[in-house]
């Protein structure tokens, strides 16, 4: 479940402001989140993450009072309940696939990489059909391969909440399907909810809610 | 934390050209002061042992570094030659007990010193393997000399000729390796110790060929007035000293009048060794010296070519490890969006930080280890490299 209220946010040297009074997602919702480039669905993302921090007003995401948190409780939860997806992948080119996949647990405090998370990273990339890849490098994998690489990082830790930021942004046709589809199946099987922002009005039919983020009007797809 | 260690490791890892050049800068501004002074001091210590193992050293007059450089180390200087008669002077004064020496040529690099028995046992110098010089031609091998050439006990060294356009100069000659010198760790390790007479054979002064009265020589002689016979050069000269032809190798001229390079002449008291300095003081053509100044002069030379050296050094280092903590500052720099990433995945500012500090030690202890090791190198090996520039 995703809650917002009153929400105020500003960047100190900007002029940009966001104000939310509300919005709400449901446990299990599939929600896109539409509007114009620097609307603020980024900064959005970012503040249910816990990456940034609102001015006024409440946030809260999966049963937690986000900017209630600690710094370290913000990052722990972060790992442990959020699965973050992004448009530019943000996989590390040292890495092989396996580590990226394994990337939040290895930067994360208190976390080790235990034998089962090794089993689930395999089970995975299976599912996702990167298997034959784990030992590649990023640059070695096609745009379509890199995104299923983040995905897979994302779910690594069976995320309650998934928060995609134009997750299918720089993949191709065939691609953006099978990685929205992916993602999808995901939040099905495990009763998670996923909150997508995207600029393609082609994919909105497969959400139970879109949101447009100016006014937040939610509507139902087709 | 060791995760952070990990993900550094596979960053050097994966950029492991930067992250070799940065560990080579990083271990040669470590480590070349260090090996440096090491190789100095060890250089120092050898030098000046071998000096001090050696009271007094006569020789020609000239230089006298040429001098000790020969006489001591067996160095390619060629000192002044001066008369042997000079050992029955030294003999006759009985102040000191003179040991002979003269050493101008080579078996493949290898100095051929030529000395008498009196030289072992001064030097302290043990045989090892087989026995010792008995009969005229014979060789003994320092340890290295032995190695270096791949010869012991039974094998053969042949002298090398100092020109090969002097066609009429010295011959070479095969000598039979009878003896193996323990090892000294000193100079005497690198050489070949020959007799002084087997020396000035090698030299042309003495020199053994076919009886000119046997038959087998008579095509050879061009005329024979009384004693007097001349040969042509179809007259077989030896180059090997063996059992049956040892009686025929002869000196011309007096045996006062033949050849050494140096003499090291050992005092039978303190007292001795005043009037024996007293007396060469003023000579004309000869000089008395004790090693240990000379040595010392050249040391000091050395000492304050070092500081420059390491001054220099030091100004390099401090260059290097600015451009190296650049390199460092602005990859950081340009992995912001990297270390975003790890922010948003949930790494706190410290474990990012500790992620960029992680590579920096590991860069840091490699380039420690290497320099240790190639100080450690330094230490077995480095003293002769020196020696080497120097000799």
């Amino acid at each position: 479940m995703i809650a917002l209220r009153d929400l105020e946010f500003r960047y100190e040297q900007s002029s940009f402001a966001l104000q939310l009074p509300q919005m709400q997602l449901e446990s299990k919702e599939h929600v896109a989140l539409i509007g114009p480039s620097g609307c603020g669905k980024t900064t959005l993302l970012n503040l249910l993450a816990g990456i940034l921090l609102p001015h006024a007003g409440s946030v809260e995401v999966a049963g937690e009072s986000v900017a209630a948190l600690s710094d370290s409780q913000r990052r722990d939860f972060r790992i442990r309940k959020l699965g973050l997806v992004f448009q530019n992948f943000e996989l590390l080119d040292y890495l092989s696939v396996r580590d990226n996949i394994l990337l939040p647990l290895r930067i994360g405090s208190g976390l080790s990489v235990s034998p089962a998370l090794q089993q689930r990273t395999e089970e995975l990339a299976q599912r996702l059909g990167i298997a034959d890849k784990l030992d590649r490098h990023p640059a070695q994998l096609s745009q379509g391969e890199r995104q299923r690489v983040a995905v897979s990082r994302a779910l690594l830790l069976q995320p309650t909440v998934i928060l995609a930021d134009e997750p299918t942004g720089n993949l191709d046709p065939a691609n953006k399907f099978v990685v929205l589809d992916l993602l999808l199946d995901y939040a099905r099987e495990e009763g998670a909810t996923l909150l997508t922002v995207t600029h393609d009005h082609d994919l909105l039919d497969r959400f139970d809610r879109v949101l447009e983020f100016n006014a937040l009007n939610a509507w139902s797809p087709g | 934390m060791s995760g952070v260690f990990y993900l550094a490791w596979q960053y050097l890892r994966w950029h492991r050209w930067k992250a070799s050049i940065l560990v080579a800068a990083v271990t040669l501004v470590l480590y070349l002061p260090l090996g440096l002074q090491l190789v100095v001091e060890q250089t120092a210590r050898d030098m000046n042992a071998r000096a001090d193992a050696t009271p007094l050293l006569l020789g020609g007059r000239g230089s006298p570094l040429e001098l000790v450089l020969n006489a001591l180390y067996f160095s390619d200087q060629q000192p002044p030659v001066f008369d042997y008669g000079v050992v029955d002077e030294l003999r006759n004064s009985a102040l000191v007990d003179p040991i002979p020496l003269y050493s101008r040529y080579h078996s493949q690099q290898i100095p051929i010193v030529g000395t008498t028995l009196d030289y072992f046992a001064f030097r302290n110098l043990q045989i090892a393997q087989g026995r010792q010089l008995a009969m005229l031609g014979e060789a003994v091998l320092g340890i290295s000399a032995a190695q270096s050439l791949g010869v012991g006990v039974g094998d053969y060294v042949v002298s090398s000729p100092e020109s090969v356009f002097d066609i009429a100069g010295v011959y070479p000659l095969r000598m039979p390796v009878v003896g193996v010198l323990a090892a000294s760790y000193s100079p005497d390790d690198g050489a070949i110790f020959v007799d002084l007479k087997t020396a000035w054979i090698i030299e042309g002064i003495g020199h053994g060929h076919q009886e000119l009265t046997s038959p087998a020589a008579a095509g050879a002689v061009l005329k024979s007035e009384g004693d007097r016979i001349v040969a042509n050069a179809s007259l077989v000269q030896y180059n090997e000293i063996t059992a049956d032809n040892i009686d025929s190798f002869h000196f011309h001229g007096k045996n006062a009048d033949l050849p050494l390079t140096a003499i090291l002449p050992v005092p039978r008291s303190d007292k001795a060794r005043v009037l024996i300095q007293g007396r060469y003081q003023a000579h004309d053509s000869l000089q008395l010296l004790q090693p240990r100044a000379v040595i010392k002069q050249l040391l000091d030379t050395v000492f304050a070519v070092q500081r420059y050296v390491l001054v220099a050094m030091g100004l390099v280092a401090v260059a290097t490890t600015a451009v190296v903590l650049l390199v460092f500052l602005l990859s950081w720099r340009a992995r912001r969006p990297e270390q975003d990433t790890l922010h948003r995945l949930g790494g706190s500012k410290a474990a990012i930080l500790s992620l960029m500090l992680a590579e920096v030690v590991m860069v840091l202890a490699t380039a420690a280890v290497l320099a240790a090791l190639l100080v450690a190198l330094t230490e077995l090996f480095g003293g002769p490299l020196l020696k080497a520039v120097l000799l």
